[in-house]
């Protein structure tokens, strides 16, 4: 045989069984499970123990007797089922609702095999058959929820969706991933007007927000305003200022020029002046050497001329009164000589005179001499009688004071009691306490001083021991108070 | 790719269990993660949205029972 026949025969060989194999052998992508029936596929290959009478195939290869086992591709792929409902919320609000349901054939081989028992030839209703299950089960949500959890409560609109799709789902093999509230249609218009407040207090932050920014901005554009205001008034000060210092400068250069001539004309005046006074001094020094100077020497020869002819004059007095003086001094003299002469005269005259008186004087004074002896004489007689009188009162005061002083008392008792009485003739208006009783005892009071002073002396004779020598002191002690009262009545 | 392997498998509660209310755990599985229905092993247990949870029972397809870490 020829060998490239029998390669040939080799490689069609092997491409018939590649062939017959590729049409046995079926692949399970990852988004499908492969349902296989027929020969010898009793029970769960996962060793279930119960035979569900097909055999699920999914992520991997199996090999499938063609005409004997059949094969079905059931899809896990995600689909999704619109809805579209008129409901209403739990509050009684009519709502249309668009939506939509996201849902799956489970991974699970329970989840397989009941989808498959139920959609395997229906895969292209199942959205249909979803539809229908969920519009009820979305009446039975919404009918649960109000309007503001529907809008925004996510979890419970899931939560419920489990609640009341999760174990009808189940039994159809299906798991909902999501349900999707699209649109809701609102006739009433519930939910514009829900949004009504919000969007009014809203719009009334919004304004506030806005009043405050303008009133922010007009304060800063104010605040601006009046800073550039204050710097441009700065400017302008600073600018008069300048202008000001400008003015200056120009008016004083514009003044330069009169003030330099002014200046030129002062020192020309100056000099003028200058020249002036020169001129004058010439003039007067001319006039000094013209005028006054012969004047001055006129003068010189007329003062001379006068006093020459005055001291001539003088000359001529003096003489006179020398002459004069000579002639006095004469006449003086030959007075004098006169004088003299007579007073001797007079004189002798007095002497003779008073001779004469001195002899008359001693015969008189001789007379009277005589004449003054007798009278002393008389005198001395009767100093004697009286001193023999006082001794004799003196002996008998000695003997007997009580005696001689009561009487003595009784002679001046009137002028005590008027003396005592005296200090009282002073007073306009005296107030006597204790009545009659009272001016008694003031009256006694001041009698008692006579008491006291006969006391008094009677003390005195008793300690002097000389009668003659105490007596005049009581005499003074006696008669003293008496003074007074004589003194008042003349 | 036993069915049964969800059972001991942690989860994350993805929808809040409430007593009487289904709830919904994610479980990482077949090289995926799923949603799965889920009720608290004390009926009266109320389980909220972050807490890890482990799977003690299942009910196929798709319900299991856990009970938080």
């Amino acid at each position: 045989m020829d060998p490239l026949i029998l390669a040939g025969g080799v490689v069609v060989g092997l491409v018939v069984l590649f062939a017959i194999f590729k049409l046995m052998w079926r692949v399970a992508e990852p988004n499908e499970a492969l349902v296989i029936s027929g020969l010898r596929e009793h029970s769960s290959p996962e060793g279930a123990g119960e035979s569900m009478g097909f055999r699920i195939v999914t992520g991997k290869g199996t090999l499938v007797l063609p005409g004997i086992q059949t094969v079905r591709r059931l899809s896990l792929d995600l689909r999704e089922a619109p809805l579209s409902i008129e409901c209403v919320t739990h509050q009684g609000i009519p709502l249309g609702i668009q939506g939509v349901v996201i849902f799956k054939v489970g991974d699970d081989y329970v989840s397989i095999a009941n989808a498959a028992r139920r959609f395997l030839d229906q895969q292209q209703q199942m959205d249909a058959r979803v539809h229908n299950v969920f519009a009820g089960h979305l009446r039975a949500i919404v009918g649960n929820m109000t309007v503001e959890e529907m809008i925004r409560d996510r979890e419970k609109l899931t939560s419920l969706t489990r609640q009341s799709s999760g174990s009808e789902m189940e039994k159809l093999g299906l798991i909902v991933d999501s349900l999707q509230v699209q649109e809701i249609h609102d006739p009433t218009g519930y939910i514009r007007n829900l949004a009504l407040p919000h969007a009014a207090a809203v719009a009334r932050e919004a304004r506030i927000a806005q009043a405050h920014a303008d009133r922010e901005a007009t304060t800063a554009e104010q605040g601006a305003d009046a800073l550039k205001a204050e710097a441009r008034r700065e400017s302008m000060i600073k600018q008069a200022g300048y202008q000001a210092e400008i003015d200056k400068a120009s008016a004083e250069s514009q003044q330069a020029g009169p003030l330099a001539d002014a200046s030129a004309r002062q020192h020309v005046v100056v000099e003028e002046t200058k020249v002036a006074e020169l001129e004058a001094q010439r003039e007067e020094q001319r006039l000094q050497a013209s005028i006054r100077k012969p004047a001055d020497a006129k003068a010189y020869e007329s003062v001379t001329l006068a006093k020459a002819s005055r001291d001539a004059r003088i000359a001529g007095a003096e003489a006179e009164r020398q002459e004069v003086e000579l002639h006095a001094k004469a006449s003086a003299e030959r007075v004098r000589l006169e004088a003299v002469a007579e007073a001797e005269r007079v004189r002798v005259d007095a002497i003779a005179r008073s001779e004469s008186t001195r002899l008359i004087g001693e015969a008189e004074a001789a007379a009277t001499a005589a004449r003054g002896r007798a009278e002393g004489e008389a005198v001395q007689a009767r100093g004697m009688a009286e001193a023999e009188a006082i001794k004799a009162r003196a002996d008998a005061l000695a003997e007997n004071q009580d005696a001689v002083i009561g009487q003595q008392l009784a002679e001046k008792w009137p002028a005590i009691v008027e003396a005592a009485a005296k200090p009282f003739g002073s007073v306009d208006q005296m107030i006597i306490l204790n009545g009659a009783q009272g001016l008694s005892e003031a009256l006694a009071a001041a009698l008692s001083q006579g008491v006291a002073g006969l006391q008094l002396a009677r003390n005195l004779l008793a300690g002097g021991g000389n009668g003659a020598k105490a007596e005049p002191g009581d005499r003074d002690a006696l008669q003293a108070p008496g003074a007074a009262p004589r003194d008042r009545t003349s | 790719m036993a069915d049964q392997q969800v059972i001991g498998k942690v989860g994350r509660v993805t929808g809040t269990i409430a007593p009487e209310q289904v709830g919904e755990v994610m479980i990482s599985i077949r090289g995926g993660s799923e949603a799965f229905n889920a009720y608290a092993a004390d009926t009266q247990d109320t389980i909220s949205t972050g807490t890890r949870v482990v799977v003690i029972e299942y009910f196929p397809p798709r319900t299991v029972v856990v009970s938080p870490m």
